[in-house]
């Protein structure tokens, strides 16, 4: 009995092995071939090809058919291309991408970001360098961003990504309901730092029982996380983090900074005097719906020009809003949103050529932003948009901040007009931080990173949520130690000595 | 039936208590879904509400049309993959559940070791959509749940190997019955109730099943109900617990509040729950004429 | 794609030498019907199982995609080192065992006693409606779970704080950051959400067992609980067996619903609720790294597999019939 179990198991594998093989060898070819009918087929423009994009989807996409039509009519016609878009959800992103990479599928344009492994494709060699392709089929992009973001996207000295053009910077400060300003008579003019909010939040309390003067935005986005993320540069996972005052590229451990240890401080003696609301670390609705259910004042949040507007209508109150710290552009300013070449694409000269049209034309970039005019928006005289009478929800709603050159796009009813120009004067006027454009490859030590992480979740939002007590924080710091902290915040030093060495800085 | 029973009362009041146990979180579900949104965030849950609404489904009905063809997916992928899974499941136990079949053993641990060992995620998920190419078909939505690992092969083979008597086996094969005759007349007959079981264990996994669609759909038009519903979830889920720069609210805007999302999962759970009554019917039928066996 | 076995068989038969091949050839023949049955089987178990199965390399390989799955680099057990080498390895590994362990227990004995219970029913249409009531909760998914959790345990809004306790007396509890509670409420969470299912399995065998046994017994004199315990209970014994040496099988693997989304992935809750499963998916979440998750399912499959054929073992000692395999 025995013997045969062994005898079968063995014969079981090599079938299996055989039929490996056989996949192991159509993959190879696979790849192989593209890469020849590739390069011939993008040098002349006589064969239509079919694109596929894919991007990060949030709401409704239900008409994504009918504009991607309308978008091939132009396409085709200028670069005898027609596109396939594939909106995949924000929860789902992770996991088909990494599918979509592993395998052989069609795709030639994909959303990538710092905040979803970025640097850990570009270093598995899932992402096409750009420059070449950049430079011969889409020169215009460059004159479209400051070089500065524009070459923000670098690792080990190639371009891999294209920024989206958006705010590229924040500001960091809070939003609250100006009904209850207005009717406590609040002075917001000498609001200038966090610490001053001190006795807006009191007043509430007194004055309006039942409603928390603060709230966070999001579970991650905690009231310390707000005040500090100003001062300091992130490098990605916050994990060994870069002061942005002291203007060098030194790799710190943000826990024991004094600017973090001041702000969990300050959270913790707002949520202890009930400027906070109790569950604001477990609760499972966001900031805004809060607010729009008359329980929170306000609360902290990154913010950018038009964001009071932009929050008014997410909340249903009008909201007014206290800027607290100067704009910063951080490592990820230019990293944050991208668009890149996967190796899966068999003709990325005609993606590059797409992609160049999501820069420089107008019609396909507002197709792609706010769907068919006539049917998902109609214009007013002004310029700004709106939606067609009669129709309450869009059925077309694309997160256009991920993608292409947003400044040509119309503007939304309600937005100031010339917002575009705002932002664009808001990012200028942005403190950059010195490792713009640096990308940290998690790879080397990832056993570190799984356990960091672990151990940054249990504690990191009770803490700087106020909700624990601030002598936590050494037990915080002793457990990420021993999670190997200062071996990822050594190898992010080499990794940014490095990068600094190679970009002159 | 002369059996002594235990007494009916204690019973039926174990059972009862038992029975609200389970159903309580269903009816806060439904009202809920039912409540005004404000409502829940300012009053809390609750079974009798300050203010109803019926907003929730208001909401849905306007987005009826993908719900529907949601709804169609989900029929389909239960139907079919249900009847082909419970025929292949049969057909591969009866034989490992015949003490006399050749290599049974090792035949038999074959099913078992799927069950302990598999490729992961991504080996799986090429060999479907590159060697057989079903990503965006129906087909990668019923065949990764089949066999469900080998689980109910198990199961099926150890009923019929204890409940089906061998010597009516035996006899149909030396009247000259076939193999396929004595499967199809004899065992099929005496085995509903496992049958029955293991049938609506497939409907319920099928029908709730949003993995595959994670994984292997990326076309809106083959979102089944469950891959609608999930994704819908999951996304506020998301956004809640990740920080992706200051454009949160911008998305969250367009998404569902609480009373919805309850409402959503009425909508997921309501066909089945409405289906259910009339498979144990036949389920119940099924186990009263395993029970009496010759 | 024809089994092994038969590929085998056909192969042997080609010699044409001894009667012992003569034998097994008339077996063949006689058994062809049910190697036919199984064909279709196999074959989807091939690939749907074996096939994907050349990915536990991966486990061992720094993937590079420029190089192929094939191609990358052998790192040894590189990707295996967070599952050993931190300090929460060793909790998460308690937790795990512990928790499918009392779960193992609690819910066979639980869906047995309501199994018995639902065969004493002597109402067709009351049993079959607690039979419906009861499986209830088998019937939607873990997401839906949380939010139903979420709306009875919610600090500010939930049933329990908002109705309940103050009917008590009692003050709200932070459901959500006292991780105390939590392994009484996973416990709970698992058995109302899988008792149900366990139940009707076990409710198939019980109303399988032959009324004979039972009258006889109660001739006899033998009360209720001497039939449970010497007719039931030992008839039944095959599917306990079956479904616990599964469930020793899946010990290292855990119900992710449950441990993620019903605690909804709250960090002070970690120390309690903390399994490999949640471990490994946090931790790869922000680096997408599918060697590590690949290491962490092979880890759990291995320690899963040898549990088994020990505890497999053991029974085949006892009963060989009631053995797996």
């Amino acid at each position: 009995m025995k013997k045969k179990t062994t005898t079968l198991l063995l014969s079981i594998m090599l079938v299996l092995s055989l039929l490996l093989a056989a996949c192991g060898s159509s993959e190879n070819g696979g790849s192989a071939s593209p890469g020849g009918s590739g390069s011939e087929a993008g040098a002349n423009d006589s064969e239509a090809v079919e694109l596929t994009m894919a991007f990060i989807n949030l709401g409704t996409m239900s008409d994504v058919a009918a504009v991607q039509e309308e978008i091939n009519k132009i396409t085709k016609s200028k670069i005898n291309a027609t596109v396939k878009l594939m909106p995949i959800d924000i929860a789902a992103w992770n996991q088909q991408v990494n599918l979509l990479l592993a395998g052989n599928e069609p795709l030639d344009l994909l959303v990538t970001s710092s905040f979803f492994n970025y640097s850990s494709q570009v270093a598995k060699g899932q992402l096409l360098p750009l420059d070449e392709l950049l430079e011969k089929y889409a020169p215009e992009i460059k004159n479209t961003m400051p070089s500065e973001i524009y070459n923000g996207t670098k690792i080990g000295g190639s371009i891999y990504g294209v920024s989206s053009i958006r705010d590229v910077g924040a500001d960091y400060g809070m939003v609250m309901r100006k009904d209850l300003i207005d009717k406590h008579s609040i002075d917001l003019s000498g609001v200038k730092t966090f610490e001053d909010l001190g006795t807006v939040f009191q007043t509430i309390k007194d004055k309006e029982p039942g409603i928390a003067p603060l709230v966070q935005s999001t579970q991650t986005g905690t009231v310390a996380y707000q005040m500090y993320t100003p001062q300091i540069d992130p490098l990605g996972d916050s994990l060994g983090v870069i002061l942005l005052d002291s203007n060098d590229l030194k790799v710190v451990n943000l826990l024991e900074t004094d600017i973090f240890k001041n702000k969990v401080t300050l959270a913790r003696k707002w949520y202890e005097a009930g400027y906070i609301m109790q569950d604001v670390a477990t609760t499972q609705e966001q900031g805004s719906s809060l607010v729009k259910a008359g329980k929170a004042l306000g609360y902290f949040n990154n913010m950018k020009p038009g964001f009071e507007a932009q929050e008014s209508k997410t909340t249903g109150y009008e909201m007014t809003s206290v800027h607290l710290s100067e704009p910063v552009i951080q490592s990820n300013g230019a990293s944050g949103f991208m668009m890149s070449v996967p190796r899966n694409s068999e003709n990325p000269e005609r993606a590059m050529q797409l992609l160049n049209l999501l820069y420089t034309d107008a019609e396909v970039m507002n197709l792609l932003a706010n769907g068919i005019e006539g049917k998902h928006y109609v214009k007013n005289e002004d310029g700004t948009i709106k939606l067609p009478d009669g129709v309450k929800e869009t059925t077309y709603q694309f997160n256009q901040w991920e993608v292409g050159n947003n400044f040509l796009t119309y503007v939304w009813e309600g937005t100031d007009k010339d917002i575009w120009k705002q932002t664009k004067k808001f990012n200028e006027s942005a403190k950059v931080s010195p490792a713009l454009g640096f990308s940290f490859d998690a790879t080397p030590v990832k056993t570190e990173v799984a356990a960091a992480t672990n151990v940054v979740n249990q504690y990191k939002v009770g803490l700087e949520s106020g909700s624990l007590d601030p002598a936590l924080i050494e037990e915080y710091n002793e457990k990420l130690k021993a999670a190997g902290l200062d071996k990822i915040i050594a190898e992010k030093q080499k990794q940014l000595d490095e990068w600094a060495a190679a970009n002159g800085k | 039936m002369k059996t002594n029973h235990m007494n009916q009362y204690a019973v039926h009041a174990i059972l009862i208590l038992l029975t609200a146990a389970c159903v309580f979180p269903f009816l806060l579900l439904i009202t809920s879904s039912l409540t005004q949104e404000q409502a829940i965030v300012r009053d809390g849950y609750s079974l009798l509400p300050k203010a109803w609404s019926i907003e929730a489904y208001e909401y849905l009905w306007n987005k009826s049309t993908s719900l529907v063809k949601a709804y169609g997916i989900t029929v389909t992928i239960t139907i079919v993959g249900t009847t082909v899974g419970l025929l292949i499941s049969a057909l591969l136990a009866y034989p490992l559940s015949r003490g006399d079949m050749p290599l049974r053993g090792t035949l038999s641990f074959i099913v078992f070791f799927t069950l302990l060992f598999n490729g992961g995620l991504v080996p799986t998920y090429l060999v479907f959509t590159e060697v057989f190419d079903m990503k965006n078909t129906l087909l990668a939505l019923i065949i990764p749940g089949l066999l469900t690992n080998g689980f109910f092969i198990l199961l099926i083979r150890s009923f019929f190997s204890t409940s089906i008597p061998v010597p009516i086996i035996e006899s149909a094969y030396i009247d000259g019955a076939t193999e396929f005759k004595i499967f199809y007349q004899i065992v099929i007959p005496l085995s509903l109730p496992i049958l029955a079981t293991i049938g609506l264990m497939l409907t319920i996994g099928y029908w709730n099943d949003w993995f595959n669609g994670l994984i292997y759909v990326t076309e809106p038009e083959l979102y089944s109900i469950q891959n609608l519903l999930n994704r819908m979830l999951s996304n506020i889920q998301f956004l809640q617990q990740t920080n992706i720069g200051g454009n949160n609210s911008t998305a969250a805007a367009g998404l569902p509040m609480n009373s919805v999302r309850m409402a959503m999962a009425v909508a997921g759970i309501l066909p089945i729950l409405c289906v259910y009554p009339f498979f144990q019917k036949y389920f119940v039928k099924g186990l009263t004429i395993g029970a009496v066996k010759g | 794609m024809e089994t092994p076995q038969i590929a085998q068989a056909v192969r042997a038969g080609e010699r044409k030498e001894s009667g012992r091949l003569n034998f097994i050839l008339r077996k063949l023949k006689r058994y062809r019907a049910l190697f036919l049955m199984i064909i279709p089987g196999m074959i989807y178990l091939i690939i749907n199982n074996y096939l994907p199965m050349f990915g536990v390399v991966i486990a061992f390989k720094d993937i590079n995609y420029a190089k192929g799955i094939l191609g990358s680099d052998w790192i040894g057990f590189k990707n295996f080192e967070y599952l050993f080498e931190t300090k929460d390895a060793w909790i998460i590994t308690r937790n795990t065992i512990l928790y499918n362990g009392a779960f193992i227990v609690i819910n066979t004995v639980l869906a047995i006693a309501v199994a018995i219970l639902l065969n004493e029913v002597k109402k067709k249409l009351a049993s079959r409606f607690y039979q419906s009531a009861i499986l209830l909760p088998y019937l939607i998914s873990m997401v839906v779970v949380g939010y139903l959790g979420l709306s009875l345990l919610n600090v500010e809004s939930g049933f329990i704080n908002k109705q309940l306790l103050p009917l008590l007396g009692m003050d709200p509890i932070a459901w959500y950051t006292e991780a105390k509670y939590w392994p009484y409420i996973l416990a709970i969470v698992n058995i109302w959400k899988n008792v149900g299912y366990l139940c009707i399995i076990y409710l198939a065998s019980i109303i399988g067992i032959d009324h004979e046994y039972y009258e006889a017994a109660t001739i006899d004199g033998a009360n209720k609980w001497h039939q449970i315990r010497s007719i039931t209970v030992p008839l039944i014994m095959p599917t306990i067996t079956i479904m616990t040496l599964l469930a020793i099988g899946r010990i290292f693997y855990s119900d992710f619903g449950l441990f993620y989304q019903v605690p909804l992935n709250s960090g002070p809750l970690q120390p309690t609720t903390d399994v490999i499963d949640t471990y490994v998916y946090r931790g790869l979440m922000t680096l997408g790294d599918i060697g590590m998750s690949s290491a962490a399912g092979l880890y759990q499959s291995l320690v899963g597999f040898v549990l088994v054929l020990a505890a497999n073992y053991a029974v085949s000692r006892k009963n060989r019939d009631q053995a797996l395999f």
